[in-house]
């Protein structure tokens, strides 16, 4: 496949257009949210996974009255997508246990949004002997309610060609990120965004060829060199649409490198393809995908403990030179929200200079935020 | 009428329950005493289905959530409030979890408790014990904070349920595993104590905790039929000091002997219709909501106006256990006794409603004779007050009795409004007169 700009352009711009031509030939998609539910198993069932979010541009119109005003904004926003009738190309949903949040939404959906089949995913908050075989449980059981629901058996193979297609996309997403560490990057934070989502909206082998095209584009770019402007981490709850990134981008920050689910989250691991697929999916989700939402904890310090729930974040800042994070949640996330003053310390005591942004979700306050970037920039520039 | 700024505690009607205010300081007591003499302190959250446990190993437990509710309540919670915020705690965050943090932020920063602490404080913990379950993620996040004041390691107990329908699965085709995992995980937390606390367990004396929690689950149940009667024998504000042994002291003679003593009173009261106010005009149900404990006395409020709360749905006692008689191992028995707790009224759910929560207020419309819901949306507390709209809307697709949603806060006086709460009260009075009128 020869790359195009306007590839791009064309998924991120109507998402559900390639699985509504699917669904009319046969073959269904399946709405997910967050990082954490295994897209394998629904690739492994022969429908698409397909990444469910919210509308930043869009203002709230439904959800107004399902769903309070104290819930997370994302979650609202893709609930009212949901209400509107966005999404009624899927055949169903599948949602993980990720945050009290996103569980609200399983009920929301279910009982609002038409769906001919409905999955909660039951992830543990830790990630103990006993919460690792809860879980293979709980993906044995996701798959028999898939096989239910299509009447075709999900053997060991084809898990094993879903875990190679998604790892070698995760790979490919790498090897993208990878271009990013140039100065200044080929890649933008806003063009990630866009390619990742729209590779979310696809089957996985048509992802992957997007992403090959992609990345030969990039690769054959002449290089230029120009280190001045500050080379940014960006941090926290995820965020699908690229008014904040490019607000960045547009005041002179390079957005080089994320830790975001809409970002690095689903696609900075491999999963392992032993014995027992479910077994190897199973400890992938639950230990590598870095969210505050799995309680990892270190018993030996306090120090410690920060470095088991936050090296991660560190490690990438180092690998990709940043000069500075923006660390941006969207409000009433608890699970970011609770480790903001234990993610400043860590992140001082490691030299990097972080700015924490909690914004309603569209971002309600561009300007004022555009001035206290400015200002950040300028500091760690 | 008082405002909470002078008066924050409803009046009681029954003697039992006033009972509770000396119980939950003699608690604090323990609290200290066991500091004193070196002896293992936990932090912990209600209905962790933990407890039993830590009776079983002698463990000095520090309810976290009710010392909030305790600040609150002494209207001495703004200080904590403001202290967790000025350490980078935002004011959305669960107000329990952000007036302990600031609780704690100040007994670390003066090496020592904090003057006029309501109860001479709590004390400083040996270890800390979250749960990750599927209602509340405050639960670990709180205790992972906190551990930048107080060092005590932390632990996470998984305890996990089903949702109550799912379109291509067979919830019994769940339950050997989510049970198993809870027996392994309250293995795992027995490990965790006896490494962290010096203490060891054993089973035989865990088997008779369970036993008396279990007997203790039993009367307390027992006591919340007999408050079916009209007219209402024991309302919602004495629910919610009645609460406390259960959900803090259980698997203690002391729970027990409290719950046997509430029902004799009770009891005596439904013999001789003794009310909870003169003349009931309206019966309500306090619905799925925590209450704004610096003013309790809205209760009372609503009892000036002939209404009363016989019944509520936070806070009640578990079901009677029923579980299979060869499910002897105590670990086993508490895994089962919580997950049925948790899934008891999923089948009712996925035949008429969907919503657990909705088919229980139904039922508790029937079986205690009401003539509305209140809800109270705490603001900070998104766990359980995000989908009370989605309730309601629930609930009116099959009853059209009078519904009120107030707004306010657990512990943050500041998102209350007196006046306003009083406005809506009296309307919501109306409705419920009209209501009748129509329907007599
Ligand atoms: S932004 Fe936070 S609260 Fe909202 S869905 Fe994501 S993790 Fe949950
Ligand atoms: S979020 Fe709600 S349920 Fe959780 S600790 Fe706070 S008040 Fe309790």
């Amino acid at each position: 496949m020869k790359f195009d700009a306007s590839m791009v352009a064309d998924i991120y711009q109507d998402r559900g257009k390639r699985v509504r031509e699917l669904s009319a030939a046969g073959r269904g998609g399946v709405g997910y949210f967050c990082s954490l539910t295994p897209v394998e198993i629904i690739t492994a069932a022969g429908l698409v996974p397909f990444r469910l979010a919210g509308s930043m541009s869009e203002p709230i119109r439904e959800a107004h009255s399902y769903l309070e005003t104290i819930a997370c904004p994302f979650t609202r926003s893709a609930l009212d997508v949901g209400l509107s009738g966005a999404y009624s190309f899927l055949d169903g949903y599948v949602v993980p246990h990720a945050c009290d949040n996103i569980v609200k939404l399983y009920e929301l959906w279910l009982h609002n949004i038409p769906h001919k089949y409905c999955h909660f995913v039951n992830v543990p908050h830790t990630t103990s002997r006993p919460s690792m075989e809860f879980f293979i449980e709980e993906l044995r059981t996701f798959k028999a309610s898939l096989e239910l629901y299509t009447g075709q058996e999900i053997g060991a193979e084809k898990l094993r060609q879903a875990i190679d297609a998604h790892n070698k996309q995760r790979r490919l997403v790498q090897k993208i990120y990878g271009y990013r560490k140039q100065d200044p990057p080929p890649v933008s934070g806003s063009d990630m965004t866009r390619l990742l989502m729209s590779v979310m909206s696809l089957p996985v082998e048509e992802g992957n060829a997007l992403l090959e095209a992609f990345e030969s584009e990039i690769a054959a770019l002449p290089r230029s060199a120009d280190g001045k402007v500050p080379r940014i981490m960006l941090c926290g709850t995820g965020n699908e649409d690229t008014t904040f990134i490019s607000m960045l981008e547009g005041s002179g920050a390079r957005v080089v490198i994320d830790d975001l689910c809409f970002g690095t989250k689903p696609f900075w691991f491999e999963v392992g393809n032993g014995e027992d697929p479910l077994a190897s999916l199973a400890r992938s989700y639950l230990n590598d995908v870095h969210c505050p939402r799995t309680f990892r904890y270190d018993q030996r310090s306090h120090q410690d403990d920060l470095e088991v729930r936050f090296g991660h974040i560190a490690s990438l800042a180092r690998e990709f030179e940043v000069n500075g994070i923006i660390y941006y949640s969207v409000l009433y996330c608890d699970t970011h929200a609770f480790d903001v003053p234990d993610i400043r310390e860590y992140l001082e005591s490691q030299k990097l200079p972080v700015m924490f942004v909690e914004e309603e979700y569209p971002v309600s306050s561009l300007e004022r935020l555009r001035t206290r970037v400015e200002a950040f920039l300028e500091m760690v520039g | 009428m008082e405002g909470p700024r002078e008066k924050t505690t409803a009046e009681k009607s029954t003697e039992t329950s006033k009972r509770v205010r000396m119980m939950i300081k003699d608690l604090a007591q323990r609290a200290h005493e066991a500091r004193a003499a070196g002896d293992p302190i936990a932090y912990l959250f209600i209905s962790s289905c933990y407890d039993d446990i830590l009776r079983a190993m002698d463990i000095t437990t520090v309810g976290t959530e009710n010392y909030a509710g305790l600040c609150a309540a002494k209207m001495s919670a703004e200080q904590y409030l403001a202290k967790a915020e000025s350490e980078g705690y935002q004011r959305h965050l669960c107000t329990y979890a952000t007036c302990g943090l600031g609780f704690d932020a100040t007994r670390r920063e003066l090496g020592g408790m904090p003057p006029n602490a309501p109860d001479g404080g709590m004390e400083q913990p040996t270890v800390m014990l979250g749960t990750g379950m599927m209602i509340c993620d405050p639960r670990y996040k709180w205790y992972q904070a906190t551990r930048r004041y107080t060092d005590a390691p932390v632990h996470v107990l998984g305890l996990l349920n089903p949702p109550a329908y799912y379109t291509h699965v067979d919830i019994k085709d769940v339950r050997n595993y989510y049970i198993r995992y809870i027996v392994q995980e309250l293995y795992e937390l027995v490990d965790f104590l006896e490494r962290h606390t010096g203490r060891r367990l054993n089973m035989d004396r865990l088997a008779e905790v369970v036993d008396l929690s279990e007997k203790t689950i039993k009367v307390w149940h027992d006591i919340y039929e007999l408050r079916k009667a009209v007219p209402a024998p024991m309302p919602t504000e004495d629910a919610l000091n009645a609460m406390v042994p259960g959900y803090f002291m259980m698997g203690t003679q002391l729970a027990y002997d409290f719950y046997r003593e509430l029902y004799d009173e009770i009891k005596h009261r439904v013999d001789n219709k003794i009310g909870t106010i003169p003349d009931e005009k309206y019966r309500l149900l306090w619905a799925l909501s925590l209450p704004p404990w610096y003013a309790l006395v809205i209760f009372n409020y609503f009892e000036s106006q002939g209404a009363v709360f016989p019944i509520e749905v936070v806070y009640h006692p578990p079901p009677p256990v029923d579980i299979p008689a060869n499910v002897t191992n105590p670990i086993e028995r508490m895994a089962w006794r919580f997950y049925d707790s948790m899934t008891r009224g999923h089948e009712k759910a996925r035949k008429r409603s969907g919503d657990t929560n909705v088919e229980w207020f139904l039922d508790m419309i029937d079986e205690y004779k009401l003539d509305g819901v209140v809800f109270h949306q705490a603001m900070t507390c998104r766990t359980i007050h995000t989908g009370q709209l989605h309730q309601i809307n629930i609930f009116k697709k099959y009853s059209d009795k009078p519904v009120l949603l107030l707004e306010g806060d657990i512990i943050d006086v500041r998102n209350y409004n007196q006046a306003a709460t009083h406005d809506k009260v009296d309307a919501f009075i109306e409705t419920l007169e009209a209501y009748k009128a129509k329907n007599s």
